[in-house]
């Protein structure tokens, strides 16, 4: 089933090798024993009187990558949405750092939570380096509007997201994976210990999607920041993820590592897609391969790879 | 395994993504080379601001010119005025002839122009930006036609002082933007929406007024015609006072609205994640545009297109990504001043209001606006 085993071991997760991390996924799969800062207890999330998300509860473990999946509209964003205090739960609340998300002051909350949204605008004309600055909005006031802590903030910004070239291009003019670097760059100039990614690679070629989820997994391994991730590709997910969360219609599914939730079962139970899930043979992690029904049927003797 | 550990030690080094070092772009990031930001940054102790050089550069020849075409106005007219006495009279040595015609007639009425066609540049920048559509500007939405909608029954119906019918002018915007906003709001403002409303608010309050003007004394229908076009026409320092005041409280406010709404432009989530109190902004920049726009109203009727335009043409002059919201109050303020004059000498000795002049400038500017957003599917 593993095709990986005649070459070489199988390669661990990326983080997996940096076993100085307090978060090394092999003795972490017990959410109960981290400590978290941003956590959604009971609640209901509802867009005025379309209730999206019920009774919903989770906890996002410090100093790892959570990796939320789930089919189009089961409420992925909703939930991201309300844990950055953009929409306040009708029953239940959002707790950051032990106090209720909706009582602390706005700016207060992003110089410790930043929110890239899916689609963010960029003004006509704006350059790539004021565009990144505006990240460091709840830093300033009215007469300290550009600091040396600013400065500096952005230029490790545009440096971790290799950006720093395009410092003095116009936004319209970039591709689609420069642009997501330029607007990563801009939530990584606000500098705050967690980072939500609404959908980060959407509409961008794979190398793209992997240098973005490359650079979640350096700044959550170097840097140490808590991130949250609404990502699609369930392979890329269980590769990057620490802790992934699987939901549908609203709700939590299951959690964990991706090797207890993504399985057969949860993905046919949670997609609707008749798939085998085998290691990845690069990572080792799950690796989600559909069932083709086409060949099935045309092969019906022969039994392709069973779903278990 | 061996791959991956060499790649996140030499990101640590360099970047996540290696191909990069070596490109000969690439700057240190602990170097001191200044970023390419725009724009000059001031920094002293815990003090730091950041002066946008064109933009300052661009203000200041507009008002140069402003001032000049100011002075050239107060000079002409039926009984012209050297220059220099125009400026000595400004500067308090008046000549016997000049004190009457440029202290009482031609001086304040240049003024209202200036405030008039600042408060509606001012106002046009904050709304579009808010809206995030050259469209949104409030002469586009409607609100002139509720103001003028307000100040006809004013004058029709209750024949109102001036003082009453800019406040009903005053009203009659508000209500209007309230209505178009609330009607073309669902989740946001989309421009077709808000076109749409708009044209058919506007064809109802027409309706409204021509029935009102049917219906009304001669003499009144006179005065309603007049202050509907939007008018320099005998302005005296009362309505310099209006104008004055309305920029003193609110312009301020104005400005130091534009770094929120400059935020807000990237989408309401990203400004919120930055810390923005969305709601909040967009409530103190609605109302700081509607009371500029209103007391514009009050003082010079509905000026057409000088909202519109001013925001566009400053975000041209200053190649800037920003609002504008000070630059379009220059431009604004010259558009205007250009306009009353083009205005009184095109057909002299016959004066043409200044709403005709406006509107001959603002009209092929939306139309070309239109085609532009139909053609790049904004619309």
């Amino acid at each position: 089933m593993s095709p990986q085993h005649e070459h070489e071991p199988p390669v661990a997760l990326p983080s997996g090798n940096h076993v100085d991390h307090d978060n090394d996924p092999s003795n972490q799969t017990n959410p109960a024993e981290t400590t978290t800062r941003l956590a959604a207890q009971g609640v209901r999330l509802a867009y005025d009187d379309h209730v999206v998300v019920e009774h919903l509860d989770l906890a996002v473990p410090d100093g790892q990558i959570t990796v939320i999946v789930g089919p189009n509209a089961c409420g992925k964003s909703t939930l991201l949405r309300s844990l950055a205090r953009l929409l306040r739960p009708s029953v239940g609340r959002v707790v950051l750092d032990g106090e209720m998300i909706q009582s602390l002051p706005t700016k207060e909350v992003a110089r410790r939570l930043g929110l890239l949204p899916q689609s963010p605008i960029a003004p006509e004309g704006i350059l790539v380096v004021d565009l990144v600055a505006r990240g460091r909005t709840p830093h300033q006031k009215l007469f300290q509007q550009w600091s040396a802590a600013d400065e500096r903030a952005v230029r490790a910004a545009l440096a971790a997201t290799d950006t720093i070239d395009l410092a003095d291009r116009p936004v319209d003019e970039l591709s689609g994976g420069q642009r997501q670097r330029v607007w990563s760059a801009m939530a990584l100039a606000q500098q705050t210990e967690l980072l939500l990614l609404d959908e980060p690679t959407t509409f961008l070629d794979i190398t793209h999607q992997v240098d973005v989820l490359d650079l979640v997994h350096d700044l959550n391994h170097e840097q140490g920041r808590t991130i949250v991730v609404v990502l699609h590709d369930l392979n890329l997910a269980c590769r990057y993820a620490h802790h992934i969360v699987m939901m549908r219609a609203g709700e939590i599914v299951a959690s964990g590592v991706p090797s207890d939730v993504i399985t057969a079962e949860s993905v046919r139970d949670v997609f609707g897609l008749d798939c085998a899930v085998i290691d990845d043979p690069i990572s080792g992690t799950p690796l989600v391969v559909p069932a083709d029904k086409r060949r099935a049927a045309r092969n019906s003797a022969e039994p392709q790879q069973a779903d278990r | 395994m061996t791959e991956l550990i060499a790649r996140s030690g030499e990101s640590e080094l360099t970047s996540p993504n290696a191909a990069t070092s070596s490109q000969p772009g690439w700057v240190d990031p602990d170097s001191n080379a200044p970023l390419p930001l725009r724009g000059a940054v001031i920094r002293r102790a815990g003090f730091s601001v950041r002066l946008d050089g064109r933009s300052a550069l661009v203000c200041a020849v507009l008002a140069a010119f402003t001032i000049a075409v100011g002075l050239w106005s107060i000079s002409v007219g039926d009984f012209p005025i050297p220059i220099s006495d125009v400026v000595a009279t400004i500067l308090g040595n008046p000549t016997e002839d000049s004190e009457f015609i440029v202290g009482t007639l031609r001086l304040p009425r240049v003024l209202v122009a200036i405030g008039v066609g600042a408060a509606f540049g001012m106002s046009g920048a904050s709304f579009q930006s808010l809206v995030r559509n050259p469209l949104g500007s409030p002469d586009i939405i409607g609100f002139n036609y509720g103001a003028a909608l307000g100040a006809v029954l004013m004058i029709v119906v209750w024949d109102g002082s001036a003082l009453q019918v800019s406040l009903g002018a005053v009203l009659g915007g508000l209500a209007a933007a309230v209505a178009v906003y609330f009607l073309a709001w669902k989740r946001g403002v989309q421009a077709y929406r808000l076109v749409l409303v708009c044209i058919g608010a506007g064809f109802a309050v027409d309706a409204v007024i021509d029935y009102l003007i049917t219906r009304a004394e001669i003499t009144d229908v006179q005065r309603a015609a007049v202050w509907l076009t939007g008018s320099l026409n005998g302005r005296s320092w009362d309505e310099v006072r209006t104008v004055g005041g309305a920029l003193a409280v609110r312009g301020p406010v104005a400005i130091v609205m534009q770094r929120r709404l400059d935020r807000l432009e990237l989408g309401d989530d990203t400004a919120a994640a930055l810390g923005i109190h969305v709601g909040r902004a967009k409530l103190a920049l609605v109302v700081v545009g509607v009371g500029l726009a209103a007391l514009g109203v009050a003082a010079a009727g509905p000026v057409a297109f000088v909202a519109f335009v001013s925001a566009p043409i400053a975000r041209r002059l200053t190649s800037s990504p920003s609002a504008c919201i000070v630059p379009a109050a220059f431009v604004g303020a010259l558009v205007t001043v250009v306009a009353d004059l083009a205005a009184r000498r095109l057909l002299a000795p016959t004066e043409l209001p200044v709403g005709i002049m406006t509107a001959a400038i603002g009209a092929p500017y939306l139309l070309w606006l239109l085609t532009r957003q139909a053609r790049t599917g904004a619309l």
